[in-house]
């Protein structure tokens, strides 16, 4: 392993960190079972993480699970908000990107493609 | 359907999250005219009775899921190639998943996209420790998630920076132990 490679990835981000630093705002999470795979999820959360950092979103966390029974519309990408659980289905890489820059930065939820809204009792 | 190696892996790997595993290894080595594959976890493992049937089609035991084809479609992909593919409980809890694949076979699956598509599920686990170890007659290459936390304190796996640095790292193990295909 490149360590010294390693040490300076390290100072530029904790550096970036220090910068923004703050509380998760939105949490992401993309569903990938074994249909979620074959249909693209890879893809999906790659263009996911990579939109969030090229746009150097701090206050979003992108994390990954399992099938959950939505095989038929894989892949599934939720949007976590305090207030409400927003789910997509079918979600290429095109949209990902889509669903960063509008729902996640913008605050407008897209209006295709939408499994299900789960509000949030506070 | 599965089409490449890197799927089949993914597919194990999240066998293997959602079993609650903590420490998950995955392996892959060509030795000789074979491609072995293997994950290993530490799981909540698959009762006795039901491990002579998670390579049925019909069968899962994921509620609402209609399908749970991972396991059936590696034996398939295993068989169709000269090869075999064992599933595993481990002492003391786990599963361990095991295939060999005939290296030079015609119906043998390409390796795929093996770090766009393991960094990713490994960067987005913080809680689980991930080795991946590449072999082959004469080398052998090791990343482990764990050694590269303690590189990176609070830095996550998800940076930007850190992801290709992996990607990268992995690319370069392939080469090293002859697992880097033109297909």
């Amino acid at each position: 392993m490149k360590l010294e490679e390693l040490r300076k990835i390290r100072e530029r981000a904790e550096a970036d960190l220090r910068l923004r630093g703050g509380p998760t705002r939105v949490k992401i999470v993309v569903g990938m079972g074994t249909s979620g795979i074959a249909a693209g999820a890879r893809a999906t959360l790659r263009a996911i993480l990579d939109e969030v950092a090229r746009r150097n979103l701090r206050d979003v966390t992108v994390t990954q699970t399992g099938e959950k029974g939505l095989a038929a519309q894989e892949p599934i990408v939720e949007v976590h908000e305090p207030e409400r659980i927003t789910i997509y289905g079918e979600v290429d890489e095109a949209l990902a990107r889509r669903i960063v820059a509008e729902h996640v930065v913008n605050g407008r939820p897209l209006a295709e493609r939408v499994v299900a809204v789960r509000e949030v009792k506070g | 359907m599965i089409a490449d190696l890197a799927m089949h892996l993914a597919d194990l790997v999240q066998n293997s999250l959602r079993a609650g595993a903590r420490s998950i290894g995955i392996s892959l080595a060509r030795r000789g005219d074979s491609l072995l594959l293997e994950v290993v976890d530490d799981g909540a493992g698959i009762p006795e009775d039901l491990l002579s049937r998670v390579t049925d089609p019909f069968f899962s035991t994921k509620p609402g899921a209609r399908v749970g084809l991972g396991l059936p479609l590696l034996v398939q992909t295993a068989e169709a190639t000269g090869g075999e593919c064992r599933v595993e409980g481990r002492e003391g809890g786990g599963t361990r998943v095991w295939a060999r694949l005939g290296w030079d076979h015609p119906d043998r699956p390409p390796l795929g996209d093996l770090p766009g598509t393991l960094v990713p599920l490994l960067a987005t686990h913080p809680e689980v420790e991930f080795t991946v170890e590449l072999r082959d007659d004469r080398a052998a290459w090791t990343l482990s998630t764990r050694e590269l936390r303690e590189h990176l304190g609070e830095v996550p796996l998800t940076h930007p920076d850190v992801l290709a640095f992996v990607e990268r790292e992995l690319e370069e193990g392939l080469a090293h132990v002859g697992l880097k295909e033109e297909r």
